[in-house]
């Protein structure tokens, strides 16, 4: 199973490809809106890189559209990647 | 009677083009007699293709436009980016005004996104599918990208007509600003290769095939060894107002224009008839309000296809006699598509300007059945005053600009 460090690293490595950021703002309490300056097509494709990176299905969990910043994010890989195994 | 506000000035050019980025160096390449065809070692894989040469637009980065614009863009926006660009930076625009309205169209959406998306719709991988996609195939997706990424918030028309889009935009936003509808717009055509246009015109036995070990041979208008279109990419965008405008911001002008005139052919729809395309540029002629003896120069539509060249010939002699010079630039950068209206406009006047005018590339032997008009090669010293620029599509469309050295 995935470390958290793990989970980190390829969560920064995945948004910074795709939203070409800098690696000095993926701070964990940085907001995805007002701080990495992505909006709402962003965060559908930000959906579409995770389930890539992380061979999951998260698309149709309600729960994905609360997540506001990094470490919102990394807990919530963290969670899915235990739930399955 | 006309005054300064319905005088339409063409104050702005941009290019991106097989030869790279910027006006001067498709003027400059194209007076060297440089051709930009290679050999397309991609077309070579696919089976039964005979045509197997291109002209594409050489690596650019395209990273200075901002992510947020970029994503999506597929390269047809990226080169009209680049042509705005430079069209809003020679107008002596550091900001762009608010109001300007945005004339521009491809021949066809994204085709590499196009298979790229099918081709997860068949495997089932929907859900991969990125939002950013769907503005690459939408059939305005340089007009929308363009508004977006320029804060272009006036009319916005992205009409396609095939490969007379650039000359139909730019004709459309002519007579807008004209019609005193709108004030100031960017107009032209943008479009991006992909081996399936050279397969769609070779499947019409119209892509060159007999010049693949000798590529800079192979786009030859009104040659007699001439054998189809070589298909090339690039944008072309020129930035038009009223005279009383830019002669109020002090604007460098590119030229006048003077009238526009369009029609569709509706006897084929592959192939342009004399009748009609003679009928185009009379339609011209009559709006610019402009004899055909006035005309000095005809910069020909002229893809190096066996009938079409001949049908042109044709109809530039019915009006215009033998005596007018004429030529295609497509010998040397092939055919752009959708930009091939603009960008051999804005060569056009460029050349104008310099008082030096191209020839048709490769013209060795002049084919007989074209041999009526006053063909030329190389390169010569002549100023000219007032030139025709045709360009015609396969569906029929057919488009002739008619523009003049601009004199107070």
């Amino acid at each position: 199973m995935m470390t958290r460090e793990e989970i980190i690293k390829t969560v920064n490595d995945s948004l910074m490809k795709e939203f070409e950021l800098k690696p000095e703002s993926m701070k964990p309490d940085a907001n995805f809106f007002a701080d990495l300056g992505l909006d709402s097509l962003d965060a559908v494709d930000m959906v579409v890189v995770l389930e890539q990176a992380f061979k999951v299905k998260i698309r149709k969990n309600y729960e994905v559209g609360k997540i506001m910043t990094l470490n919102d994010l990394y807990n919530y890989i963290e969670n899915l990647v235990k739930e399955n195994g | 009677m006309l005054d300064n506000k319905n005088r339409i000035v063409i104050t702005g050019c941009g290019s991106i083009s097989p030869y790279g980025a910027g006006v001067s160096l498709l003027t400059d390449n194209i007076l060297a007699q440089k051709s930009s065809v290679k050999f397309n070692e991609e077309l070579a894989h696919i089976q039964d293709l005979t045509s197997l040469v291109s002209s594409t637009v050489p690596e650019i980065d395209f990273s200075y436009i901002p992510r947020h614009f970029r994503r999506s863009m597929s390269k047809m926006s990226l080169f009209a980016y680049g042509a705005i660009q430079e069209a809003l930076d020679t107008a002596g625009f550091k900001k762009v005004p608010g109001g300007v309205s945005l004339f521009i169209g491809s021949t066809i959406s994204s085709m590499q996104t196009w298979l790229d998306f099918s081709e997860k719709f068949k495997k089932q991988e929907f859900d991969t599918i990125k939002t950013t996609v769907i503005f690459q195939v939408m059939n305005h997706s340089p007009l929308a990208n363009m508004a977006q990424a320029f804060d272009l918030n006036g009319l916005g028309l992205g009409v396609s007509a095939a490969c007379a889009t650039g000359l139909m935009n730019i004709g459309l936003g002519y007579l807008a600003v004209k019609a005193g509808f709108i004030d100031k717009a960017l107009c032209g055509g943008t479009d991006e290769y992909h081996p399936m246009m050279t397969g769609c015109f070779a499947i019409m036995n119209a892509a060159s095939n007999q010049f693949n070990d000798n590529p800079d041979k192979a786009s030859r208008p009104f040659d007699s060894k001439r054998c189809g279109i070589v298909c090339s990419e690039g944008a072309g965008i020129v930035l038009l107002e009223t005279l009383d405008s830019a002669l109020k911001r002090n604007a460098q002008i590119y030229g006048e224009i003077l009238g526009f005139g369009t029609n569709t052919e509706t006897k084929s729809i592959s192939h342009p008839s004399k009748e009609c395309i003679s009928r185009c540029m009379q339609i011209a002629l009559k709006n610019a309000n402009v004899s055909a003896q006035e005309i000095d120069f005809i910069n020909a539509h002229a893809t190096s296809t066996v009938a079409g060249d001949i049908e042109e010939s044709k109809a530039v002699f019915d009006i215009f006699g033998g005596e007018v010079w004429t030529n295609s630039l497509k010998g040397h950068i092939g055919h752009t598509m959708a930009a091939s209206g603009a960008l051999e406009l804005i060569s056009m006047l460029d050349m104008m300007k310099r008082e030096k005018i191209s020839g048709t590339l490769n013209l060795d032997n002049i084919d007989e059945q074209a041999a009526s008009v006053k063909h030329f090669s190389g390169v010569k010293e002549l100023k000219i005053n007032t030139f025709i620029k045709n360009s015609f599509a396969l569906g029929g469309t057919n488009c002739s600009l008619i523009v003049r050295r601009f004199k107070q």
